[in-house]
């Protein structure tokens, strides 16, 4: 008897379990995975996945990896189970776009906003936030040396820049600045910013390509480099400069020990960790240039979305994938998602919520005005390691503007630019 | 039941070896030689066609002078790693067999890094090179603490060494103490009465009895040196620019964030053919004046 009793007590056990189990398969016929490739949203992404899968009916998956974005779909498409939406970097769609991406030319967000990715007509990235670089400020830490409100706008010479850090420097800071040392800051964004503002950039590359280009010459590279001299002398950690690390130099920012860093909006994930102050921004990168350059930032779409089209993911789940990013853009919560909970600067012009964090708001309000200098997406993938090391070596005082020119030269005869 | 027939043979094989010969075709066989094929074509690592190349990724391997670079600083490294290691490794055991009070304790203690993965290692160890040495450098007003050696080239290759004599000196030192061990005492106690003292006791009679031990240890300490990774990326990431890139980190940057995956694979497989050369060629020379008790 007892038996039975036992027997009947383990039937009811396992039929309730694999109900349970069963029960979100039943309420959601559509499932969709999400790649995200943005660490400092993953926690976000899973909370929005979890209420996005209850209030559609969807069931949302959300992934991320260490990995680089390249590597780690390569072994997903390796093992044909690729994700149904994968958030990448633009150079990525580029590269993956026309072979795996779905077309989503048709799609409403294309009108509301100007920075999708587009090959050959067919539209394939959906950004998902705009991002953009230059100096980022703490006014808090000036205005309390100066006793003036800190105006950006007044320091868009390096010589005025010069004379404000001179200011601070004898107000008692006796470092004003921090350098990032990583590589893909120093060459990825800054050394980048040599090619961008030049007046035809695809020009520009070709000639450095074809070795005509005559960079220790070169107007903007040298103006960014007297800039970067400036930033060398002044940085706290002149001394041992690439043992500078990113925490480190983002907690002094943060804290006002230190007043400017070049960075991005990103570096707010790192900044708001510490006891930062609100009185935060960025401003252009003062050149002494009567190009205009130096009163815009540069940037623009970051991180896209693309809809796998391979015979793995169905019409449905195509389908499903496409009303997120339409929920993304016309949904109140959907915007709610990008501008407060992940606190990210929205490509689309129909958002209008505040973003929430001072560096974002500084770019939203670049971006609005139409001073972004676009994101050159075309460098090949190891110039950032490889030009980084260059900068580094400038940046430990072991070679000078010479030698990091003419490494940089070689850099770019030696390798293929990417078509486009 | 005939035991001398094929089929008897064949199912003995299967029954016992099988298991393990399916594993070690699937796992290590098979991906070999798709990743040889890989070496032929121009694939980027996540394009659907992997384009027929030729033989020009070897040729690009053989002219990538950073690759060449990164495997000579890996060599180096190796060398001076290696000698440390067993060296420390060798006098640990001799320590840890001698009788000292807590012996065992010592034993464990000296093994726990080994424990802790790389990647833990190398981050723990990037905090003490980078801010405790630096703190303890700059409170003593000493000019060689007072910076991180993280930043300097040599300073950068000092301490991945370090890290790795660390890390591998304890798992060695357990080799030299079953070495140790498996010399029998009646040896010993016959060379003492022969008028040996203790150290050359240890020196012309223990010693040349462990050689087995130190075949083991050198192939051990060399093929994980040459294959050195994950301190590498943790504790120094191939800076100071690039000056710290070993040649796994290099072919993994080839494949993986290069995305030349081809290229990446012809160098991962000359790599394998490196170490293989290395590691055969000391075994070989170790094993042939191996003397028995």
């Amino acid at each position: 008897m007892r038996k039975r009793i036992s027997l009947a007590m383990a039937a009811a056990m396992a039929l309730s379990v694999s109900a349970v189990g069963s029960m979100p398969v039943m309420a959601a016929d559509v499932s969709i995975t999400i790649f995200n490739s943005k660490m400092e949203i993953q926690s976000q992404m899973e909370e929005m996945a979890a209420e996005y899968s209850e209030a559609k009916g969807v069931d949302v998956e959300v992934y991320y990896s260490n990995d680089t974005v390249a590597a780690h779909l390569g072994t997903r498409y390796a093992s044909n189970d690729p994700y149904t939406i994968s958030m990448v970097d633009a150079k990525d769609i580029y590269s993956l776009g026309a072979e795996h991406a779905v077309d989503l030319s048709g799609e409403q967000w294309v009108e509301d906003t100007t920075e999708e990715i587009a090959i050959d007509g067919a539209v394939y990235g959906f950004p998902v936030c705009v991002e953009a670089r230059g100096l980022i400020y703490n006014a808090d830490a000036i205005e309390a040396i100066t006793g003036e409100t800190f105006d950006p706008t007044a320091y868009a010479t390096l010589d005025s820049f010069k004379e404000l850090l001179a200011t601070l420097v004898e107000g008692g800071m006796e470092s004003p600045v921090a350098i990032m040392k990583e590589d893909w800051s120093l060459a990825g964004h800054f050394l980048a910013e040599v090619y961008e503002e030049q007046e035809d950039v695809d020009a520009f590359i070709t000639s450095l390509h074809e070795g005509s280009a005559d960079l220790i010459n070169n107007a903007k590279f040298n103006a960014k480099m007297d800039y970067f001299d400036t930033m060398m002398e002044n940085n706290y950690a002149k001394d041992s400069a690439i043992a500078a690390e990113r925490e480190v130099s983002e907690m002094m920012l943060a804290e006002g020990q230190v007043a400017f860093m070049f960075g991005g909006n990103w570096d707010w994930a790192v900044i708001n960790a510490y006891d930062y102050s609100e009185n935060m921004g960025i401003m252009p990168v003062p050149q002494n240039t009567e190009d205009g350059t130096n009163t815009k930032l540069e940037g623009g779409g970051s991180k896209y979305f693309f809809i796998d089209n391979s015979e793995n993911t169905s019409e449905e789940q195509v389908q499903a994938a496409k009303d997120f990013l339409n929920w993304l853009v016309y949904e109140e919560d959907g915007q709610d998602f990008i501008v407060n909970k992940c606190a990210l600067v929205p490509a689309y012009s129909n958002i209008t919520l505040e973003v929430a964090d001072p560096l974002g708001a500084s770019v939203k309000g670049f971006a609005d005005a139409g001073n972004l200098i676009p994101n050159y997406n075309y460098l090949p993938d190891d110039h950032y390691s490889i030009c980084g090391g260059f900068m580094q070596k400038y940046l430990a005082g072991q070679s000078d503007r010479e030698t990091l020119a003419s490494e940089i030269e070689g850099y770019w005869s030696s390798t293929t630019p990417v078509e486009h | 039941m005939k035991k001398n027939t094929m089929s008897y043979k064949t199912s003995q094989f299967l029954m016992f070896a099988g298991p393990a010969a399916v594993l070690f075709i699937g796992v290590v066989v098979f991906p070999f030689i798709y990743g040889l094929y890989l070496t032929f074509t121009s694939w980027d690592g996540v394009s659907r066609e992997k384009p027929f190349a030729g033989l020009a990724n070897y040729i690009a391997a053989f002219q990538d002078g950073a690759y060449w670079q990164a495997l000579g600083r890996t060599m180096i490294y190796s060398v001076i790693a290696v000698i440390f290691v067993n060296v420390v490794a060798f006098l640990l055991a001799y320590l840890v067999t001698s009788g000292i009070k807590g012996q065992n304790f010592f034993r464990a203690g000296f093994f726990i890094p080994n424990l802790i993965g790389g990647i833990v290692l190398g981050y723990v160890w990037k905090f003490v090179f980078n801010r405790a040495l630096v703190s303890i450098g700059t409170a003593i007003g000493s000019g060689a603490l007072s910076t991180s050696w993280l930043a300097t080239t040599n300073g950068a290759m000092a301490c991945l060494i370090i890290v790795s004599v660390w890390q591998y000196a304890g798992y060695m030192m357990l080799i030299y103490v079953a070495g140790f061990m498996s010399v029998s005492k009646s040896l010993m106690e016959a060379a003492q009465i022969d008028g040996c003292t203790q150290s050359q006791s240890t020196w012309y009679v223990t010693v040349p009895l462990m050689r087995a031990s130190f075949v083991q240890c050198l192939f051990l300490t060399i093929t994980r040196c040459f294959m050195v990774y994950d301190v590498n990326l943790s504790l120094t990431n191939g800076e100071p620019f690039g000056s710290s890139v070993m040649a796994a980190m290099h072919v993994y940057n080839s494949a993986f964030t290069y995305r030349r995956y081809g290229a990446g694979q012809a160098e991962a497989l000359i790599l394998f053919i490196v170490c293989a050369i290395v590691g055969v060629t000391q075994v070989y020379v170790g094993k042939k004046g191996e003397v028995a008790a």
